[in-house]
C-alpha cells in the first residue's frame, strides 16, 4: 500500500520552521494509527514538489523519522512505515507524555494544586 | 558544522556616475543551497548578479565564483535569468531549445524538452505569440536545462500567473535532485518563494542587512516575509 501526499494532508505555516511541521503532522498521523504500518511514503522528490518547499527540508524530516525507527528509508526501493507496531505505541506514549508535562508547567503557572487541576480534567469535554 | 561558500564578495562597491549601488558589500553564498536574496528596488540586487557573471564590475572590492574572479570563462558554469530577458521573438519554443544547445555549454537538450512539456509549453508556438507567463516559463527551462553549478535568477515570478508560478516553482525543486547546484532568487515575491530556500540574504542601500538560514529565521522572528515586512516597512 501506497501513502499518497493527499492521505498525508500535511498544512505548512510559513511564520513556524516547516522542518519541525512536517516532523511533528507525520508523528502525529502515526501515532493516531492514519498511516497503515509497512506502506509506502512519498519520496523526498515527490513531497517536496506537492509542499513546494526545498528537498532538504523534507529530507531533514525523514531523517529524524528514520532515526526514531519509524520509517525505513530502502535502497531503490523509497521510504516505508515500520512495520512494528511497539515503534508505534513508543512515540505515541512519547508525545503523550511530552503534552501531560507541558499541561502540568501550565497548570503549575496558573498556581493550581494537583488536586484542583485533576478535578478539572474530570470535567472536561473529551 | 563547518559552512561551504560557492560565492564570496568582500567590500564590494560599485557605482553608477554618482549613485552608490553597492555600498562595501560584504556576503557570502552557500554551496549547494537556494539562497533568496531580497531587499527592496534600487538594494542593489540586479547589480550583484551582474557581477557574478562579469556584466558589471567592482570599483572596489573581491568578488569570488567557485573561488575564481568573475570573467566570460567561467560563465560556462553559471546560468543567468536577467529582469525583463527576452529571447528572440520569432523562434518558435523548439527553436528556441534548439538554439539554445547550439550557444550554451553544457544545454540538454533531452531535459529541455521534457521540462517543456511538463510545463505545457507548444513546441511550434512562435514566442512572440506567448502570455507572458508561458515566456517565463521557457525563460526558466533555458535556464534549468544547463548542467550548471550556478543558477541566478532574477525575478522569476514577477508579473505571471499563478499557474505558471507554482510550476515554475516546482521546476527549480526538481532540479536540485538531478545535479548537486548553488541557486540564487531575486525576487519581491516573498510569499511565493520563501518555502524553498535554504538561506536569505537582505540586503538594502547595497549593504547587508541580514543573512541567515531559512529555518533558523522562522523559528526565531516567524516567516520570511515578515521578516522582510520588519526590517523595510
Amino acid at each position: 500500500m501506497t501513502i499518497n501526499e493527499e492521505t498525508l494532508n500535511l498544512q505548512l505555516d510559513l511564520s513556524k520552521p516547516l522542518y519541525e511541521q512536517i516532523l511533528h503532522q507525520i508523528r502525529y498521523a502515526l501515532a493516531r494509527k492514519d498511516l497503515e504500518l509497512g506502506a509506502k511514503l512519498p519520496s523526498v522528490r515527490e513531497l517536496a514538489q506537492q509542499l513546494r518547499v526545498n528537498p532538504n527540508t523534507v529530507m531533514r524530516a525523514y531523517q529524524e523519522l528514520n532515526r526514531d525507527e519509524l520509517i525505513e528509508t530502502r535502497r531503490g526501493q523509497g521510504t516505508f512505515i515500520t512495520t512494528k507496531p511497539q515503534k508505534i505505541q513508543h512515540i505515541r506514549d512519547n508525545l503523550a507524555t511530552e503534552a501531560i508535562n507541558s499541561f502540568i508547567d501550565t497548570m503549575q503557572e496558573l498556581g493550581m494544586s494537583r488536586q484542583a487541576a485533576l478535578s478539572l480534567l474530570e470535567e472536561g469535554k473529551w | 558544522m563547518e559552512m561551504e561558500y560557492a560565492i564570496e564578495l568582500k567590500n564590494v562597491t560599485k557605482s553608477y556616475k554618482k549613485k552608490l549601488a553597492l555600498d562595501r558589500l560584504t556576503v557570502a553564498f552557500p554551496t549547494g543551497q537556494i539562497t533568496g536574496l531580497l531587499g527592496p528596488n534600487g538594494a542593489g540586487k540586479s547589480t550583484l548578479l551582474k557581477m557574478l557573471v562579469g556584466l558589471v564590475h567592482q570599483d572596489e572590492g573581491t568578488i569570488s565564483v567557485f573561488g575564481q574572479s568573475p570573467s566570460w570563462r567561467n560563465n560556462g558554469e553559471i546560468a543567468y535569468l536577467p529582469d525583463r530577458g527576452r529571447w528572440y521573438a520569432l523562434q518558435t519554443v523548439a527553436e528556441a531549445l534548439a538554439y539554445a544547445e547550439v550557444i550554451f555549454p553544457a544545454f540538454d537538450l533531452d531535459l529541455a524538452r521534457k521540462m517543456a512539456d511538463s510545463m505545457e509549453l507548444d513546441p511550434t508556438a512562435q514566442i512572440r505569440t506567448l502570455s507572458k507567463g508561458l515566456e517565463a516559463r521557457l525563460n526558466l527551462i533555458l535556464c534549468l536545462a544547463r548542467r550548471v553549478r550556478l543558477i541566478l535568477f532574477d525575478e522569476p515570478f514577477s508579473g505571471i500567473d499563478l499557474v505558471s508560478r507554482d510550476k515554475i516553482t516546482q521546476n527549480i525543486i526538481n532540479s536540485m535532485f538531478d545535479l548537486p547546484k548553488t541557486i540564487i532568487i531575486c525576487t519581491h515575491e516573498i510569499h511565493e518563494a520563501e518555502s524553498i530556500f535554504d538561506h536569505v540574504i537582505f540586503i538594502d542601500k547595497g549593504q547587508m542587512v541580514l543573512a541567515d538560514n531559512a529555518e533558523q529565521l522562522r523559528t526565531e522572528k516567524g516567516s520570511i516575509e515578515s521578516v522582510y515586512r520588519g526590517l523595510f516597512q
